[in-house]
């Protein structure tokens, strides 16, 4: 099976998990129970259940995996379609985030399937029966679907995503080259879901100092702006055993990237970059 | 962090294996695996210094079942960690980063290291002195 | 009751941490050759009596290569797995001794293996 980009699923499934308990190494507030069916209305034809993983706050309880059952019929085609139907006809607590519905403001990226993608960009005739859809990965959870990156968009600051010079502001703007300008594609079409980041298991285990794929790729994206001139600085900045170095290239992240990016990628242009400065 | 009683999203317990997870864990599987091989193969060479009551006891170890089992398990995580590591020397270069090119490096070094692991067997059994 | 900013700075980038990125490529092309030419050798001794096993081993090419597999591999396996355990235990008050032990083991079985060869090479 080849897979030529990150939107092709894959055809079969040797294994949907890897072979450990469903709660292994799970400390006790995060231990997913049972929860409860909502069957679909009378009458439906094209039925589909979904197991969703669901967490109140404000009970005292443990997170649980709820599994709705949605008539098809009347639902839009996108997995984001039949959250916000489950909303307003079935159970209005569900909560998750969601703005722009077509793939580019990066609110609704969740785990569907297995593997972290943009709600509003997955089909559900793509999904897997059920479709199980949870939180990303090893982050804390606020509410239901709604994980905390804050830690995550802490750690985008750290590389100082801004335009950084010395050389005096010209008078009209910075010149470019269309070369240098094709240097940053690939790398500014980030839409910063963090969908990588939440699939890298080095970051699940070191997450507090690994930077992970998606800052990683904005850090390179401003390293090779022609226009910037703090590369020094940058590069100092990044080289860590941690920050960094944690990249043992398993690649989870340019196979899960919805918009087709590859952080992998980047990530070996700012270790080929850090060899270069010193040879 | 005030609410640290919050749960943490499930990760390994539900992210589905993919040949880019499931290779990469394996390369780090047959490493820990080969160092600890590297126990045997030194107590080897040093039975081989010490003469050839102590090389017999090694060789003996090494030639019942339980020892051929291990080598077999060592040969084929060589075989692996060699092919990946290839790999991994080349996305170093920076190369290699397209999709297809992961899924196919991926599947070559699974079938080479299967194959070299075969043949090193075949090889073996067939040079009898 | 720290800001996420500078829960995330930590104590600051080491700026350092190229040169074990390096050893471990220049360790890993090194026995690429090495390794299999011990592969190689060792199917083809595999029958072998102890008298010609040694006599292989007592070659100046044999010798040389031995030593230089010992210490690029026990420098790869030293490396390795300072990146294992880094990467799974947390605790600085495992971790660092961890490391440190596995550093020394590695020193402690090169220098036995390299030994036990040269021991091979200049006896009788």
């Amino acid at each position: 099976m080849l897979i030529r980009s990150s939107d092709q699923l894959p055809r079969g499934t040797a294994l949907k998990r890897f072979p450990v308990p469903r709660n292994f190494g799970v400390s006790s507030e995060s231990r997913i129970e049972r929860g409860k069916t909502w069957s679909a209305p009378a009458g439906a034809t094209r039925v589909k259940k979904f197991e969703i993983y669901r967490y109140d706050p404000e009970s005292r309880r443990n997170p649980r995996i709820d599994t709705y059952e949605v008539d098809l019929d009347g639902c839009g085609p996108m997995v984001l379609d039949a959250l916000i139907k489950i909303k307003s006809e079935i159970d209005s607590t569900l909560t998750f985030r969601r703005s722009c519905r077509e793939g580019i403001c990066g609110s609704c990226s969740m785990n569907i399937d297995g593997t972290n993608w943009l709600a509003c960009t997955r089909f559900i005739s793509d999904s897997t029966e059920p479709t199980t859809i949870y939180p990303l990965n090893h982050l804390r959870v606020i509410k239901d679907l709604v994980p905390d990156l804050t830690h995550l968009f802490a750690q985008y600051s750290l590389i100082e995503p801004w335009l950084q010079t010395t050389t005096p502001t010209p008078e009209k703007e910075r010149l470019q080259s269309r070369e240098d300008r094709s240097k940053v594609d690939g790398y500014y079409e980030c839409i910063l879901c963090f969908c990588c980041t939440s699939g890298c298991p080095s970051h699940w285990w070191n997450g507090d100092r690994f930077l992970g794929p998606a800052v990683l790729l904005q850090a390179y994206r401003w390293l090779i702006d022609s226009r910037d001139e703090a590369t020094g600085d940058r590069l100092d900045n990044l080289e860590d055993p941690f920050r960094l170095y944690r990249c043992h290239t398993i690649l989870n992240c340019t196979r899960t990237c919805p918009k087709g990016l590859n952080p992998g990628r980047a990530i070996a242009s700012i270790k080929k970059m850090i060899v270069q400065r010193r040879s | 962090m005030a609410h640290d009683n919050r749960p943490l999203s499930p990760d390994l317990q539900i992210y589905r294996p993919q040949l880019t997870s499931v290779l990469s864990i394996s390369h780090r599987i047959t490493g820990i695996a080969l160092s600890v091989g590297t126990l045997l193969l030194i107590s080897w060479l040093i039975a081989a210094a010490a003469g050839p009551q102590a090389y017999s006891t090694v060789q003996g170890f090494i030639g019942s079942w339980f020892g051929l089992v291990l080598l077999c398990g060592w040969t084929f995580s060589f075989f692996f960690h060699l092919c990946n590591g290839i790999r991994h020397l080349v996305w170093d270069t920076g190369c290699g980063f397209e999709l297809r090119t992961i899924y196919a490096s991926g599947w070559t070094v699974i079938t080479a290291s299967s194959v070299l692991t075969v043949v090193a067997w075949i090889a073996s059994f067939a040079l009898v002195r | 009751m720290r800001s996420p900013l500078s829960r995330a700075q930590g104590l600051g980038s080491a700026r350092e941490g190229v040169e074990h990125w390096w050893m471990q490529r220049a360790t890993a092309v090194a026995l690429i050759p090495l390794t299999l030419w011990l592969t190689a050798s060792l199917i083809a001794l595999m029958r072998s009596d102890y008298d010609t096993l040694i006599a292989w081993l007592r070659t100046p090419i044999a010798t040389i290569l031995m030593v230089l597999l010992l210490i690029a591999l026990f420098h790869h396996i030293s490396l390795g797995l300072r990146v294992v355990v880094e990467d799974y235990v947390h605790s600085d008050r495992a971790k660092i001794p961890a490391v440190v032990a596995i550093r020394l083991a590695c020193y402690a079985l090169a220098i036995a293996g390299i030994f036990a060869t040269l021991r091979i090479a200049f006896d009788g």
